[in-house]
């Protein structure tokens, strides 16, 4: 028996593997695969799963930064992201000073979003930040800062800067127009890495080689010290698929969003298939009154829109992902019923069944030995063609912000896109990859059911 | 005969609607009890506001007197002094003749609050805008897949399998997304949203507006939808071809292509209708809430308000109505099935 059904197997498979499709979607499925079960190596920022929504985790990244490959194809490159460490690093005996230096090498063709200093202090300290460009103009900021225990410091050149970024150009401005600007309202990024010359504050051209940031720290206090100091360049571009409005990593959040997209497809259409067809079987096997009671429980549930309900229910109960899965599987079952009610209604009359009951084989031998083996084809076939549905379906209930938010799944990272307003800003990166996702994952699934489904109705091929 | 069995099919639909609306009634029960309470508890807040305005010259006692009654009265009116089976059978009874109550929030383009309003406005937008696609995406479906099964197997119909297999597990939505990005921000050829320009034309102008704020929620789905039709069209076609009657009217030299149109079509066109339509009512009512993306003021776009703004009577009322026109839809689709296909009458049971 069971060699027979591994032959069957294999003759299966055979037949599969002329389906070009089919292995087109097989080979589809193994890349998902491969992105689930190489998620950590493959994750740019490790901790998403847990931290995906907690702004504090993102904080370096560069906002709304494009994908890393669209420099591919622009003449003016986007400066990418990086963190610079420390160089020169010099301290003074007694005084407790501390000078350090962090070039930074800018070759890119547009400037980058941001420019930040990070430090970690404890107690009272005194610092200068002298940011020199390669043409020797340069940029001085100071302050003073106490506190009781460690803080950290963030000093931004879009935020802290923008007066200073503008006296240091404003001389090579035409007076005019440096008199007439706000130095509040300047690009002042731009103005930093720009060309000293007229028309630096309105239209700046940038100015290529080496930025470094020195850095000069006095500790007052006894117990003051610097524990840490980076700077952080917010790039044009940052990871494969960029970054949204909350500095999140897009290509990590897809990637952690595939295992719940499979997961959610695959529970939801094998448990609902599984249910479908054992309640079409024994319908069709038992008839009578009970097969006229189950065909009205399953027209009860037929006649329920699925979409509305379902989101009704999230609304109200407000569920997590894994009763989210059972309330699909509550109604995706009736999806396999009716066929396969027609084809257990053709197998009981074979004489091998009356053969079975005749040698006083129970039902349940009959049904689960005889009659469903025969199915499981057919049963694979609509768990390949439900799997599609499930994810869509999350997909949507996500999409209007009722989602499990302890998880990422590529619906609400749609979600969030479209509620910041991705579509009218133009974000693209923001919103196709993750639905591109769904539609390729349901693709796999269809090219696959599909195949399946041309195996299994052979006069469908050609006429 | 057939208006028997259209008789028996509508009863069978308030049936279904009756039961499933009992359903709903006993799933919601706990949380439409909590919102009719605090609903009566403001109704009887504000009447004592006002109470109060008039000055009327009575005492603290009869006051609170005179609140527990109106409270007491209002509680037995919706019935929310009886036992959880009475509570579940009376808000059902209140569902089934479409007495919805009254939104916490929202309001009609009228400014009413009652649930019925609100729903009832916006059926026959959302009504407008899948009918116009059902009959596109069938005329389009029916052709294609007409041409499909003259040469199944062919690379024409290989390819437009592939493309049906492609756009299978696509989200509406996400595609309106990209058509809106792309067709009304980067290259702004139609509106992005809405069903009208404010102020909205007069006359005929009024129409093409319209239609012009429809082009674009009604390419997408259609570009999305007519592929299935295609396929089932072509597969219930083939299916057809296999008949004894095609072969015999091909031995008989009918040309080709009346053995196409003719025999096999007419042939096939219950099922064709049947399936395609019940597809894309699944299909429609599963996108509903691509309205939204549209700003399209139907049903689905209710889904979004409600659940933005926590509204629950719209919420469950939008339910209720979507789902009673989905039996609607269904037992519609019987009737004409019956009315093509003169056999199902006799069986009965469709």
């Amino acid at each position: 028996m069971k060699r027979d059904r591994l032959a069957q197997l294999r003759s299966f498979w055979g037949e599969f593997r002329q389906v070009r499709f089919g292995m087109v979607g097989v080979a589809l499925l193994v890349v998902f695969l491969v992105l689930v079960f190489f998620e950590r190596p493959l994750l740019t920022y490790r901790d998403v799963n847990s931290r995906w929504r907690d702004m504090m985790y993102w904080t370096d990244s560069p906002r709304y930064a494009l994908p890393v490959w669209v420099n591919w194809f622009t003449s003016k490159d986007y400066a990418k992201s990086a963190v610079i460490t420390a160089q020169n690093v010099q301290e003074a005996e007694g005084v407790r000073r501390t000078t350090m230096e962090f070039p930074y090498e800018f070759k890119a063709g547009r400037p980058p979003s941001d420019v930040l200093l990070q430090l970690a202090l404890t107690g009272q300290v005194s610092l200068t930040m002298d940011i020199v460009r390669p043409d020797g103009r340069s940029v001085t900021y100071q302050k003073n800062t106490s506190s009781s225990g460690s803080q950290v410091l963030r000093i931004s050149v879009d935020q802290n800067l923008r007066e200073r970024v503008f006296q240091m150009v404003a001389s090579a401005e035409d007076p005019a127009v440096a008199s007439s600007r706000n130095p509040k309202q300047i690009n002042s990024v731009g103005v930093l890495f720009g060309k000293a010359q007229p028309g630096v504050l309105s239209n700046p051209q940038i100015l290529n080689g080496t930025y470094t940031i020195k850095l000069d720290v006095t500790c007052v206090g006894a117990t003051a010290k610097l524990d840490s100091a980076k700077v952080i360049v917010a790039g044009g571009v940052s990871g494969i698929l960029g970054t949204d409005a909350q500095k999140r990593d897009l290509w990590s959040g897809l990637v952690a969003g595939t295992k719940w997209a499979l997961i959610i497809g695959l529970l939801t259409s094998v448990i609902a298939v599984v249910v479908g067809v054992i309640y079409g079987v024994a319908s069709g096997y038992f008839g009578g009154w009970v097969d006229s009671l189950m065909n009205r429980v399953y027209e009860i549930f037929v006649s329920i829109p699925l979409l509305p309900i379902l989101i009704v229910l999230s609304a109200v109960f407000k569920p997590s992902i894994w009763i989210m899965i059972t309330m699909m599987c509550v109604f995706f079952w009736v999806g396999p019923v009716k066929t396969v009610r027609s084809i257990a209604l053709q197998l009981k009359e074979n004489a091998y069944i009356e053969a079975a009951h005749g040698l006083g084989a129970s039902h349940r031998r009959i049904l689960f030995k005889h009659m469903i083996p025969q199915l499981v084809p057919y049963a694979f076939a609509s768990m390949a063609l439900a799997v599609p549905g499930a994810i869509t379906y999350e997909a949507s209930i996500s999409l209007i912000g009722l989602g499990d938010a302890t998880v990422v799944t590529w619906g609400q990272i749609l979600f969030d896109a479209y509620s910041s307003g991705a579509v009218l800003q133009g974000i693209w990166w923001w919103i196709v990859p993750p639905g591109l996702a769904i539609a390729l994952m349901g693709m796999t699934f269809a090219f696959i059911g599909f195949a399946m489904d041309t195996i299994l109705n052979p006069k469908l091929k050609t006429r | 005969m057939y208006w028997k069995y259209a008789i028996r099919r509508v009863i069978y639909a308030f049936i279904m609607f009756a039961v499933i609306v009992f359903i709903f009634s006993a799933i919601f029960n706990s949380v439409a009890d909590r919102v009719m309470r605090a609903q009566i508890q403001e109704t009887v807040n504000g009447e004592s506001r006002a109470w109060l305005r008039q000055g009327q010259q009575r005492s603290q006692d009869q006051f609170l007197v005179w609140k527990a009654q109106r409270h007491d009265e209002l509680t037995r009116m919706y019935h929310l002094d009886e036992p959880l089976m009475g509570r579940i059978f009376w808000r059902s009874i209140d569902t089934i003749t479409f007495r919805l109550g009254q939104s916490t929030i929202i309001r009609s383009q009228q400014g009413s609050q009652n649930v019925m309003t609100i729903v009832t406005e916006r059926i026959p937008r959302t009504l407008l805008l899948f009918g116009t696609v059902t009959v596109i995406d069938i005329v389009l479906g029916v052709w294609l897949g007409m041409r499909k099964a003259r040469k199944a197997g062919g690379l024409m119909d290989k390819t437009t399998s592939v493309g049906t297999m492609i756009v299978y597990g696509m989200p509406a939505w996400w595609l309106g997304m990209l058509f809106i990005m792309f067709f009304a921000f980067t290259m702004p050829l139609f509106p992005s949203g809405a069903m009208h320009s404010t102020p909205p034309p007069e006359g005929i102008g009024y129409v093409l507006d319209l239609v012009y704020h429809m082009v674009l929620p009604v390419l997408t789905l259609v570009f999305l939808g007519f592929w299935g039709t295609a396929y089932i069209t072509r597969n219930i076609v083939l299916g057809t071809m296999q008949e004894d009657f095609i072969m015999s009217a091909r031995a008989r030299g009918i040309s080709e292509r009346r053995v196409l149109f003719g025999h096999t079509l007419r042939a096939s066109a219950p099922p064709i209708v049947t399936f395609s339509v019940l597809s894309l009512l699944g299909a429609f009512f599963g996108a509903i809430i691509y309205e939204g993306i549209f700003s399209w003021p139907g049903m689905g776009s209710l889904y979004w308000q409600s659940v933005q703004q926590n509204d629950i009577p719209v919420l469950m009322g939008n339910l209720s109505m979507t789902t009673g026109l989905y039996i609607a839809g269904l037992a519609f689709l019987d009737l004409i099935y019956g009315f093509l296909d003169p056999r199902v009458k006799v069986g009965g049971k469709a």
